[in-house]
């Protein structure tokens, strides 16, 4: 028997370098890097707050930022990570309670929440968009 | 763009690997190198290539990948019968495992086209061109496409996969009903090939400590026998951040088993038992 | 690696034992998970509906009593979420001993970044 102590280690077959990426684990990475992208926002929400209850002046230097066309960028990619992860986490809630492990429920479940992300997204910004016009 | 059933093979392809270096947080005794080609026999008019896994634990060299031409019409139509007819026409010493080579022992369970499946029930038709063979992802390699399941199996006798009961022996069987025999159904199929295990993201990166679909959904067999008097000593051996709670319901595990089980949802029925258990 | 052990791959795979524990994380993830449903949504919506207003609008937006109950509801159940969410991201991915310093700094900033923000809140709903 060979002495594997002195033999250098078996290799590793590759795994994420080779495995086929499918809607069952892109929008679990997905859902994943929302949620991290929610936690950058959720900071930049306690410093609007800060901001609101330091005064009047800190809090149009901080909306300042926020109306620009760099802020709006960044407000629209949360809001997207917003709506994928609430989506996303229904779908998962749903898991949680045993319902719609059948692959063709996870497969249906998953575009619904791409879609739903999306539609959601692009609404609130109308509605948004709406809304400071009519200011 | 809905898949009914694991057997179902993808039509689209957007992406075949995730956008990362080829060799990425790769050790260096597991960095692929370039292999050889071997052309098919002359005569050969109908002609798939084959890309294989290739590792010599005898000689010093990485890992490679070989690429083999194989005459469609002097083989069987599945992926198995090409890697035969290569160790045969070929190149002897081309390894895997395999058995029944009908999709029932789970020996020659491997990683065709990015997915694992059992080579013997993967039409040759259904890969792509060329075809890649790789072994089951993330496990220490033996030698070409045979992997170490030592942990695998480990894992597996760690969940003590046996009936355990404290009412005495009776007279004849243990009695069930019809209804308590059809729960086991949908979990007492798996052949522990390991395909789920192999494509869980969450076991690539934390399996050892992560027990993997195939040991959790051979747990909830024995959870759910009704012949079964240990359902709360069972559960205190799974009840653990890592050992059960590592499952995010990444769900590669129902998507990839050749057996059409569902070993998603029978990890989510354990984590049902021990919220139930508790409240 | 020259040294090996004589470990059984069963002892190896039964590590240090079960913790017996785990439900409760997952168990309060979900809880936050349900209330941030609905907190979620008032707060996008309000968001659209200020859009545009000034510093005042908002003060007198977040003084109401319903704004500054769900504000502070929101920003506890947020950072609870983030504190666990971000642990098991910790958990998975990272091996060496920055775990633990990493999973103390998740756990400490976001209480200091909910704190933060229900001081901020409840400034703005009393003293304007």
């Amino acid at each position: 028997m060979t002495d594997h102590a002195t033999k250098r280690p078996r290799p590793l077959s590759p795994n994420i370098q080779v495995y086929r990426p499918q809607l069952t684990s892109v929008l679990s990475i997905g859902y994943r890097i929302s949620g991290v992208a929610l936690s950058i926002y959720a900071i930049g929400l306690v410093v609007w707050l800060l901001s609101a209850a330091a005064g009047p002046e800190a809090f149009a230097s901080v909306q300042g930022v926020l109306v620009s066309w760099v802020g709006q960028v960044v407000l629209f990619g949360g809001t997207f990570a917003l709506f994928w992860h609430l989506c996303g986490g229904i779908r998962h809630l749903f898991w949680d309670a045993g319902y719609g492990y059948e692959l063709r429920t996870i497969y249906a479940s998953g575009w619904a929440v791409v879609a739903a992300s999306l539609l959601l997204t692009l609404a609130a910004w109308a509605a948004s968009l709406i809304m400071a016009v009519d200011r | 763009m809905i898949i009914e059933s694991s057997h179902q093979v993808p039509r689209t392809t957007l992406l075949d690997r995730f956008p990362v270096p080829k060799n990425f947080g790769v050790a260096p005794e597991s960095r692929i190198g370039r292999g050889k080609a071997w052309p098919a026999p002359a005569g050969a008019t109908r002609v798939k290539t084959f890309e294989i896994y290739r590792y010599d634990p005898d000689s010093s060299a990485n890992p490679r990948i070989d690429s083999f031409e194989v005459d469609l019409d002097d083989c069987g139509p599945m992926v198995l019968d090409a890697l035969i007819w290569i160790k045969n026409k070929i190149d002897s010493t081309l390894t895997f495992r395999r058995s029944c080579r009908e999709g029932v022992c789970g020996s020659c369970a491997m990683n065709m086209d990015g997915t694992n499946w059992l080579a013997c029930t993967r039409f040759i038709s259904d890969m792509s061109a060329p075809a890649r063979v790789y072994p089951l992802a993330n496990m220490r390699i033996i030698k070409d496409l045979v992997p170490d399941t030592t942990h695998l199996f480990a894992q597996y006798e760690m969940i003590e996969p046996w009936l355990q009961t404290r009412t005495s022996q009776p007279e004849e069987e243990r009695l069930q009903t019809p209804e308590d025999r059809e729960n086991l159904d949908g979990y007492y199929e798996c052949i522990l090939c390991f395909c789920c295990t192999s494509g869980c993201p969450s076991h690539w990166w934390n399996g050892d400590r992560f027990l993997g679909p195939a040991a959790l959904l051979q747990a909830y067999r024995w959870l759910i026998d009704s012949r079964d008097e240990a359902k709360g000593e069972r559960l205190d051996i799974l009840e653990d951040p890592f050992r059960l709670y590592r499952c995010h319901t990444i769900l590669n595990c129902t998507r990839t088993c050749p057996k059409g089980l569902n070993p998603g949802k029978a990890i989510a029925e354990i984590k049902k038992m021990v919220i139930e258990r508790r409240n | 690696m020259n040294k090996r052990s004589m470990r059984s791959p069963l002892s190896r795979a039964l590590g240090l034992g079960s913790a017996r524990e785990g439900v409760e994380h997952w168990w309060i993830q979900r809880v936050t998970a349900v209330a941030l449903v609905p907190l979620t949504l008032w707060f996008t919506g309000s968001t659209i509906l200020l859009a545009g207003a000034g510093h005042e609008a908002f003060v007198a937006w977040l003084r109401r009593p319903f704004s500054t109950v769900l504000m502070v509801l929101l920003l506890i159940a947020v950072f609870h979420h983030m504190a666990l969410g971000l642990q098991v991201m910790v958990e998975d991915y990272v091996h060496s001993a920055a775990k633990f310093a990493l999973l103390t700094a998740v756990r400490l900033g976001c209480f200091a970044l909910a704190a933060s923000g229900i001081l901020a809140t409840l400034r703005i709903a009393f003293v304007g």
